[in-house]
């Protein structure tokens, strides 16, 4: 789905960047503009053709025609078997915003949403700004930070659900080291799983936004950090009133790509709590609750239906988060219409 | 506006070629006569009952050699998501586990079983019976065979029992209940995955066949709704017996079948005393014990009488599995599905998977004295009731499903489960 947005994105952008051409130009020259058009001969469209060509297709087939799909399927009560006839108009979407236990799956997304951004943000500002200075086995520690991020999803959710199991690891290792009070069913207890599964998420992706946040310091400039210490600036107020500021473009790039992720988060739920108890448990997600709901009770048109609710959240979500947060960051960044 | 246009054609041409790929996927496979190959989806991925599969079908294929059936294990629990969608998209394999009930009837609603009312031969009919045969019918109609009888009830280690000072299997609620606190000082007295969801619903589908009539249980596969009393009562009891807390630690995180820390997996290796199972459990069991032997002190008893209940005590559960051909699988199919019914294939097949066969002749080679305890109480009961979310079809077995998993965990009520399953009707 994450490509579904890249695309989406591109396309708003562009239409911003082409407003702005027009805007600027066509005060007092338009005519330009048609001489460059009649310029493009068949061999350059043939270009065109054959480079966007390709892309073009995966986007169409495997993105917008599902999702044109979905929102066909979602108008029917349908059992997956043959052609959809039973058409019910929005009573699928009606059930939907009415069942209970969507709502719940809403708000743990929601939860997720928060919680990563507050979990992960500090926690990977603090490992950026340390393994951005010179230490001994930088690279080591690196490698490490990011190698959770890199591990795929089934593994992680298979051997986090085995040690957090009531005789799993995590609990022997307590007990051995005189902490058995503490040990808990990490993973069965509703009031703690939810809370489990942020630790296990925050484990896996503060990587990702460690690198990402190394990088964005790289690309600060060091005269800056130069002339502050020349001013007498301590390493604090460096970071607090130089690399932070600086680093905000990069922070809020990430925090888009962490809340993208959160709302459609499904894999390492699926893995840990499998088909049928997420709800139980108290992590369902909005993408769990179309598997369970859609596949799972075989009622392929609501879970359609599910599908296109998600994807509308998902999308509001993304555009109000480019037009009010990132707009700054990308103005002017993107190229041009020709 | 030329780019567009090209734009368009390309789409046009893009998505003319995924439909055409989508058609050109089915090969015809009616042509027989030449040399034929099906594939054939089950459910055994290891062990005697993989071994099994591997040898019937070359078997099958020395005794018909233009015949080769392809053998694919599925992961049970994978199975029937990926045979649906196998289905819808055309390319069901010729052969595959079919569990019967509602999601059998949903097939064949939608044209995907063969009809193999005819072809189902007389030695086939005498050699397993009509009665054990209409686990396949719908409307009088046959789409599948079953393989073998799998009646639920409690599978226990005798040894675990006979230590804590429990001489005969409970044969009433109170003395479960009773049994259970004895158990409690050897480890977990019952075995439960509840991450699998059925497994747990299982306790709500026995506590129902002993609250509700035979007539109630199968209007209720008519009407769909669960307004009888009886749905409560079972909901009720089951409650008031899961307060004993009989069940493993974390059981809402374990899985049926998967691995030593499974429910089948703590009664494989005696860290719990028993777990309420259909009869293919013997075999998972054994699967998972050290040596993949069958447990040795393996016993069965059927799940117990419950006061106060409009079902008969000595009613049983259960499921028969079987095969199905899909529609459009060659001839040969139902050929072969007579074949899985002669004694020596059922003799086999009984050997691989530890499971009640349903040849009748078959059965004499039982040895195994819990699966003589099924076969009694299998031949004792005056109904036998399709498991409760295979009767009820897909969408009402898996709301049930997790509302009785909601129960078990403390986070529903019994009215949730009521609840539960009326809103599924307006899902689907």
């Amino acid at each position: 789905m994450s490509s579904n947005f890249g695309g989406k994105r591109a396309v708003v952008t562009e239409d911003a960047a082409g407003r702005r051409v027009r805007g600027g130009s066509g005060a007092d020259t338009p005519p330009p503009l048609r001489p460059r058009r009649r310029g493009i001969g068949w061999a350059q469209r043939l270009e065109i053709a054959a480079l966007s060509g390709p892309a073009i297709l995966m986007f169409v087939g495997f993105v917008i025609f599902p999702v044109l799909l979905a929102a066909y399927y979602g108008f029917y009560r349908w059992k997956g078997f043959g052609v959809p006839t039973n058409f019910v108009g929005l009573d699928n979407y009606v059930t939907i915003l009415q069942d209970s236990s969507f709502h719940e799956a809403l708000q743990h997304n929601g939860l997720i949403v928060v919680l990563s951004i507050l979990l992960q943000g500090p926690v990977a500002v603090g490992l950026a700004l340390l393994l951005n200075q010179r230490l001994r086995g930088q690279s080591i520690i690196r490698v490490l930070i990011f190698v959770p991020y890199v591990i795929s999803e089934v593994i992680v959710g298979t051997a986090w659900s085995l040690m957090l199991q009531t005789n799993g690891a995590v609990n022997d290792a307590l007990k051995s080291i005189g902490l058995g009070s503490l040990s808990e069913d990490w993973l069965a207890n509703p009031k703690l799983a939810i809370w489990t599964l942020m630790l296990i998420l925050t484990w896996k992706y503060v990587g990702f936004a460690v690198i990402l946040f190394l990088a964005g310091m790289q690309n600060i400039p060091e005269e800056l950090s130069e002339a502050a210490a020349v001013d007498g600036a301590s390493y604090w107020q460096t970071q607090r009133r130089i690399t932070l500021p600086l680093l905000a473009p990069t922070i809020r790039i990430w925090a888009f790509l962490s809340i993208i992720g959160a709302l459609q988060l499904f894999d390492l739920v699926y893995i840990i709590w499998g088909q049928y108890v997420a709800s139980t448990a108290g992590t369902s997600t909005m993408a769990t609750y179309m598997v369970t709901e859609g596949r799972n009770a075989g009622n392929y048109g609501y879970g359609n239906a599910v599908a296109v609710v998600l994807f509308a959240i998902s999308f509001v979500i993304a555009l109000v988060y480019q037009r009010f947060v990132l707009r700054r960051d990308t103005q002017g960044a993107l190229t041009e219409g020709q | 506006m030329a780019p567009n246009r090209t734009l368009a054609v390309a789409a046009v041409l893009a998505l003319s070629s995924l439909s055409m790929a989508a058609c050109g996927g089915d090969d015809d496979k009616d042509s027989s006569g030449g040399n034929v190959t099906m594939q054939l989806w089950e459910n055994a991925t290891t062990g005697p009952g993989k071994a099994f599969w591997d040898k019937t079908a070359a078997d099958f294929h020395t005794a018909h050699p233009n015949v080769t059936i392809k053998i694919q294990a599925v992961q049970n629990e994978d199975l029937d998501g990926k045979l649906q969608t196998a289905l819808n998209s055309g390319s069901a394999p010729d052969i595959f586990l079919q569990r019967g009930g509602g999601k059998m009837a949903a097939m064949v609603e939608a044209g995907q079983l063969k009809d193999i009312t005819e072809d189902i031969t007389a030695e086939t009919k005498q050699a397993v019976g009509d009665a054990v045969l209409k686990a396949g019918q719908v409307d009088g109609k046959a789409y599948a065979v079953p393989t073998s009888i799998l009646p639920g009830g409690l599978w226990y280690s005798k040894d675990l029992f006979k230590k804590a000072g429990i001489t005969s299997p409970p044969a009433t609620l109170a003395e479960l209940t009773d049994a259970v606190g004895k158990l409690k000082a050897n480890g977990t007295p019952i075995a439960l995955g509840g991450k699998d969801a059925w497994p747990a619903a299982h306790w709500y589908y026995f506590f129902a066949l002993r609250a509700c009539s035979q007539a109630t249980l199968d209007a209720t596969a008519k009407s769909k709704t669960f307004d009888d009393p009886c749905w409560t009562k079972a909901g009720e009891d089951l409650k008031t017996f899961a307060d004993t807390k009989p069940f493993n630690d974390g059981f809402l995180t374990t899985s049926a079948q998967q691995g030593a820390g499974s429910s089948a997996g703590l009664v494989a290796n005696h860290k719990a005393s028993m777990e309420l199972m259909g009869a293919w459990d013997p075999g998972v069991i054994a699967s998972l014990t050290k040596d993949t032997k069958p447990l040795p002190d393996l016993g069965y008893f059927p799940f117990p009488a419950v006061p106060g209940g409009q079902g008969d005590p000595a009613a049983i559960m259960g499921g028969a599995d079987g095969y199905s051909c899909s529609a459009k699988a060659p001839k040969e199919c139902t050929d072969f599905l007579n074949y899985l019914l002669t004694k020596d294939v059922q003799e086999a097949y009984y050997k691989g998977f530890n499971s009640l066969p349903v040849n009748k002749a078959a059965q004499g080679a039982i040895t195994e004295d819990y699966l003589k305890a099924v076969l009694d109480a299998y031949n004792k009961a005056p109904y036998v009731s399709q498991w409760l979310d295979t009767l009820y079809g897909q969408n009402v077995g898996n709301a049930l499903n997790i509302g009785v998993v909601n129960l078990l965990a403390g986070k529903g009520d019994v009215a949730g489960i009521i609840k539960a399953v009326n809103d599924a009707a307006k899902k689907g």
